[in-house]
C-alpha cells in the first residue's frame, strides 16, 4: 500500500512538475524572443506605458510566470493578447482542444493498429509490404499533406472539368470542413509523424521474436490458439512506444493544423508563438503537457492490468 | 490486386461525389492570410480587420468611385471661414444594426473614445487634429480644429460607433463588442463559424441595401493555396492576387482579374542612427549599385519610383532623374567616404563593409527580391547578409530596437499619401532616424497649406529632397490585381479597402 501511494505521489509530482515547466519554458522562449505583442500594434510606442501595466509586461518574467501559476492554480488561464484580443483562454481551448485531440486519439489508433496489423502481414517476411510502409513514413507531416491535398484536388477538379462528377461538397482541400479533410489529417498524422513506420518495426521484432519463444512454441504444440498470446505480450511494450509517440505527434499536430487549415490547438498555439500572445501559448502548452503525462499514465496503467507480471513487487 | 488498381474515372466520380456543392444563392466567399483578432475599429490592427470593418462600419465620408470624398454618414457640412471649426449634418435615415437609430451622440462618442487615453486607441492619431467635438442637435455636430485645415472632410473616413453599446469613452480591447459588433453598414456580422469562417449578412434596413445576400471570410493562412481555391470555385473572391498565380488564373475563364492602382511602393531603408549608412554617400553608393528593374522582373510588373509616390500621384515629381546603375560611380561614392576596394571587398580601417538585408517573412515575393539583391550587392564588393523575420520580431527589432542596417520593405497609403510621418524628423513612422530640417520644412508648408497647388508643390520638392538625401532606395510600385468568379458582376475594388463599394456587388 505504501509503495502505491509513492508510486501515485511520484506520478502526482512528475505530472506537476510537466505542467510547470512547460509553462516556464513557453514564457522564457517568448520573452527571448524579439518583440511583444504591443510591438505588434499600429501606434504600439504611445500605447506601451498603458498597456504594458494593463497587460502585466512590465513586470520581470519570474513575477510574470508565478501570477500566472497562481491565477492557473485557481482555474483562470488569463485572457488571449494579440491573437483573439481579450477573449478567454479557457474558452479558445474549449473550442480548439476537442478537434484536436480527436485528431491525436485518431493518429494513436490508426498508429497502433495499423502498425499491428502491417508487423502481422510482415512479419513472415512480406519485404515489398515493409519497404512501402517505410517509405511511406519518410517524408514529415507538412510535406506529406501537402502533397496529398495537391494530388487529390488536381485529381478530382480534373474529373469535375471531363464531366465525369460533379464537384463533391468537400471539395476543395483543405477550405472545407470535412470528414474527408479529418480522415486525411489522421492519416497523414499517423504516417508523417512516423507513428506508425515506428510502431510497425517494433511490433514486427517483436512479433518474429515472440513467435520464436518457448511458450509459444508449446502453445502451439498443444494445439491452443496463439493470437491472444501473443497479443497479451505485445501490448506492455506497445503502449509504452505509443506513449513515447505522443509528443511527437503532438509536433507534427501543430503542422499540420496549419498546413490542412484546420481550427484547432495546434494552429492556436502557432499563431500565439507568432504573435506573442504569452497567456494563450502557456495555456496550450499547460494542456499538451497535461495530455503527454496523463497518455503516460494510462500507458503505464493499462500495462498494469495486461501483465499481472509487473503488479508483483520486485 | 489488378482489377483494385484499375479503378475506372466513373466509378471513382460515384464514390467522390456525395453530393454535389451548391451553385447559386451562395455567398461570396473570400479568403484573409489571417482572420481578423477583433472587430471594433477602434483596434484595428492588420488589413483583414480593416477589411471587415469596411463592410460593418460606415464613415462621416467615404471615396466616391472616382476615389473623391463623399459624404456616407454625413449629409452636408459647413467650414468656417477660419477653417478651424465644421458643422457636419447627418443622415436622417440611419440606423444600426440593432435597430437604435444614429444619431449625432455617437460621433462624438466616437471621436472622444478614440482620443481617450484609457481606450488605447490603435486609431488615436485620426483624430489627433480634432480639437473637441460637440452636439448641436441630434443630427447635428461641431468639431473644432488646432489649426485651420484646407480639407477636414478627407479625414472624416474613420468609422462610427454606437454610443448605445459602451459604457463609457474609456473603451477595453476586452469589451464584448471585438466580437459582437454593432455597425451602420451595409452588412452586419451574423455569426463565427465552427471552421473559423466569419459570415456577414445583408443588413435589410440599409438605406441602399446590399446586392449581395451573405458574406464568407475564410482564413486560408496558406497564400499558395488561394488562388486554387479560388480556381477550383471554393473562393469567390481573392484580395490580392500573387503575380505568379496571375497567368494561370488569367487563362480560367471563370476567373476575372481586375486590375488596381496601389499607393503603395517598395523600398530599402537604411538605419540612419548610426554606422556606415549615416554617410550619405555609402547610401547613394548603393543607389547606383542596385539594379531595379533586374529586381522587379522575376516578381511581377509595375513603375520604378524615385521617390515616395507613386508614379501616377500628383505629388511625384517627375523632373528627378533615377540612379543610374553604375559601378563607377558607386566606387567613387565609396573611395569619397574612405571606403577602399581590398581583394575585390569594400574595406574602410580593415573592415569589410557589411550590409544585413531584414525583411518580414509575410512581404510577398520578398525572397526573391532579397537573394537577387545580395547577389547584385556581392558582386559589386559588400559583404551581404540576410535576415527574415516574421512581424513581432520585426517590429521589435527594426521599429522599436533599431537593430538593422537596411530594411526591404513597402509602404502603403490611402488617397491623402500623406508621408509625414514617415520623413519627418519626430515622424512616428521614421524608424531609418532620418532628419533633415529642409524635409522638415517642406513636410510642415504641405499640411498647413490650404491651397491644393501649394501642397503640392511642396511634396514635389520633398521627393527632389529625400531622393537626394537617399535615408532610402526607392524601389517601384507593383501591378495590382483582385481576382473573382465571374458570377460575382458589377465588381469594382477599392485599392486600399477593397469592400468600399462591395454593396454594389451582386452574385449570379
Amino acid at each position: 500500500m505504501s509503495g502505491l501511494l509513492r508510486a501515485v505521489l511520484l506520478r502526482a509530482a512528475a505530472f506537476l512538475a510537466t505542467v510547470v515547466g512547460a509553462a516556464v519554458i513557453v514564457q522564457l522562449l517568448l520573452w527571448a524572443a524579439p518583440g511583444d505583442p504591443i510591438d505588434l500594434l499600429p501606434n504600439g510606442d504611445e500605447l506601451r506605458p498603458v498597456l504594458e501595466v494593463e497587460w502585466g509586461l512590465d513586470l520581470p518574467v519570474p513575477l510574470r510566470i508565478a501570477r500566472w501559476l497562481g491565477h492557473a492554480a485557481r482555474g483562470d488561464l488569463g485572457t488571449s493578447l494579440s491573437v483573439r484580443p481579450g477573449a478567454s483562454v479557457l474558452e479558445l481551448l474549449g473550442g480548439s482542444v476537442g478537434s484536436s485531440a480527436l485528431l491525436l486519439l485518431g493518429a494513436m489508433v490508426a498508429g497502433m493498429g495499423g502498425g499491428l496489423a502491417l508487423a502481422a502481414l510482415t512479419a513472415r517476411g512480406r519485404g515489398l509490404a515493409r519497404a512501402v510502409v517505410q517509405v511511406l513514413s519518410v517524408p514529415p507531416v507538412f510535406l506529406m499533406a501537402y502533397l496529398a491535398v495537391v494530388g487529390i484536388n488536381a485529381t478530382v477538379w480534373a474529373l469535375v472539368q471531363a464531366g465525369h462528377i460533379a464537384p463533391p461538397s468537400w471539395f476543395a482541400l483543405p477550405a472545407e470542413p470535412s470528414a474527408v479533410r479529418t480522415a486525411l489529417a489522421v492519416c497523414v498524422l499517423a504516417f508523417g509523424s512516423g507513428a506508425l513506420g515506428e510502431i510497425h518495426v517494433a511490433c514486427e521484432q517483436e512479433l518474429q521474436r515472440l513467435r520464436q519463444a518457448p511458450f509459444v512454441t508449446a502453445a502451439r504444440a498443444r494445439g491452443a490458439p496463439v493470437a491472444g498470446l501473443l497479443f497479451r505480450n505485445l501490448a506492455p511494450s506497445l503502449l509504452s512506444l505509443a506513449a513515447a509517440r505522443l509528443p511527437l505527434l503532438l509536433g507534427g499536430l501543430v503542422v499540420l493544423e496549419r498546413v490542412l487549415l484546420l481550427d484547432g490547438a495546434g494552429s492556436l498555439l502557432w499563431q500565439a508563438c507568432t504573435q506573442r500572445d504569452a497567456p494563450l501559448a502557456m495555456g496550450i502548452a499547460v494542456c499538451a503537457a497535461s495530455l503527454v503525462a496523463a497518455g503516460g499514465l494510462l500507458a503505464d496503467l493499462l500495462r498494469l492490468w495486461i501483465d499481472p507480471r509487473l503488479r508483483r513487487p520486485a | 490486386m489488378q482489377s483494385i488498381l484499375r479503378i475506372r474515372p466513373v466509378g471513382l466520380a460515384l464514390a467522390l461525389a456525395v453530393t454535389s456543392a451548391p451553385a447559386a444563392a451562395d455567398p461570396l466567399r473570400y479568403a484573409e492570410d489571417q482572420a481578423p483578432g477583433i472587430v471594433n475599429p477602434l483596434f484595428t490592427s492588420t488589413m483583414s480587420e480593416a477589411r471587415l470593418g469596411e463592410l460593418v462600419f460606415e464613415g462621416l465620408y467615404t471615396d466616391d468611385l472616382d476615389l473623391r470624398t463623399a459624404p456616407d454618414l454625413a449629409e452636408s457640412a459647413e467650414l468656417s471661414v477660419d477653417r478651424t471649426e465644421l458643422v457636419i449634418r447627418l443622415r436622417k435615415d440611419v440606423s444600426w444594426h440593432d435597430g437604435e437609430p444614429f444619431t449625432a451622440d455617437d460621433v462624438v462618442f466616437t471621436i472622444q473614445a478614440m482620443k481617450d487615453q484609457g481606450t488605447a486607441s490603435t486609431e488615436a492619431g485620426r483624430v489627433a487634429w480634432i480639437d473637441s467635438a460637440e452636439v448641436v442637435d441630434s443630427h447635428t455636430v461641431r468639431l473644432r480644429f488646432g489649426r485651420p485645415e484646407a480639407s477636414p472632410e478627407d479625414k472624416l473616413f474613420f468609422k462610427i460607433l454606437p454610443k448605445h453599446r459602451f459604457d463609457g469613452t474609456a473603451v477595453k480591447r476586452t469589451d464584448p463588442f471585438r466580437n459582437k459588433p454593432v455597425g451602420t453598414g451595409p452588412f452586419a456580422l451574423d455569426r463565427y463559424n465552427d471552421d473559423g469562417s466569419i459570415t456577414l449578412r445583408r443588413y435589410e434596413q440599409h438605406r441602399d441595401a446590399a446586392g449581395l445576400p451573405e458574406i464568407v471570410m475564410r482564413e486560408v493562412s496558406d497564400k499558395n493555396y488561394q488562388a486554387k481555391l479560388l480556381l477550383y470555385e471554393s473562393l469567390e473572391a481573392l484580395v490580392r492576387v500573387l503575380p505568379r498565380d496571375l497567368a494561370m488564373l488569367d487563362k480560367d475563364r471563370g476567373v476575372e482579374l481586375y486590375p488596381y492602382q496601389t499607393n503603395s511602393w517598395w523600398y530599402l531603408g537604411f538605419n540612419l542612427n548610426g554606422g556606415p549608412w549615416a554617410d550619405p554617400r555609402v547610401r547613394q553608393a548603393i543607389g547606383h549599385m542596385v539594379d531595379k528593374e533586374a529586381l522587379l522582373a522575376p516578381i511581377g510588373t509595375g513603375d520604378t519610383v524615385t521617390g515616395p509616390f507613386v508614379p501616377s500621384s500628383p505629388f511625384y515629381n517627375h523632373e528627378v532623374k533615377a540612379r543610374a546603375v553604375s559601378a563607377g560611380q558607386a566606387s567613387a561614392l565609396l573611395e569619397e567616404a574612405g571606403y577602399k576596394k581590398v581583394e575585390g571587398v569594400w574595406t574602410r580601417a580593415g573592415k569589410p563593409l557589411t550590409l544585413r538585408i531584414s525583411a518580414h517573412k509575410s512581404l510577398e515575393s520578398a525572397q526573391e527580391v532579397v537573394i537577387n539583391l545580395q547577389s547584385q550587392l556581392q558582386r559589386q564588393g559588400l559583404t551581404v547578409e540576410v535576415d527574415f523575420m516574421d512581424e513581432a520580431s520585426w517590429r521589435g527589432k527594426v521599429w522599436r530596437d533599431r537593430d538593422f542596417d537596411v530594411v526591404l520593405s513597402q509602404w502603403s497609403f490611402d488617397r491623402n499619401e500623406d508621408v509625414r510621418e514617415q520623413f519627418h524628423s519626430q515622424g512616428s513612422r521614421n524608424f531609418t532616424g532620418y532628419a533633415s530640417a529642409e524635409t522638415d520644412k517642406l513636410l510642415d508648408e504641405a499640411r498647413d497649406a490650404i491651397d491644393p497647388q501649394q501642397k503640392k508643390a511642396a511634396l514635389r520638392k520633398l521627393h527632389a529632397q529625400v531622393h537626394d538625401d537617399a535615408p532610402m532606395v526607392f524601389l517601384w510600385t507593383l501591378d495590382s490585381y483582385s481576382a473573382m468568379r465571374t458570377r460575382v458582376d458589377d465588381v469594382v475594388v477599392h485599392p486600399f479597402y477593397f469592400f468600399t463599394w462591395a454593396d454594389d456587388w451582386t452574385l449570379d
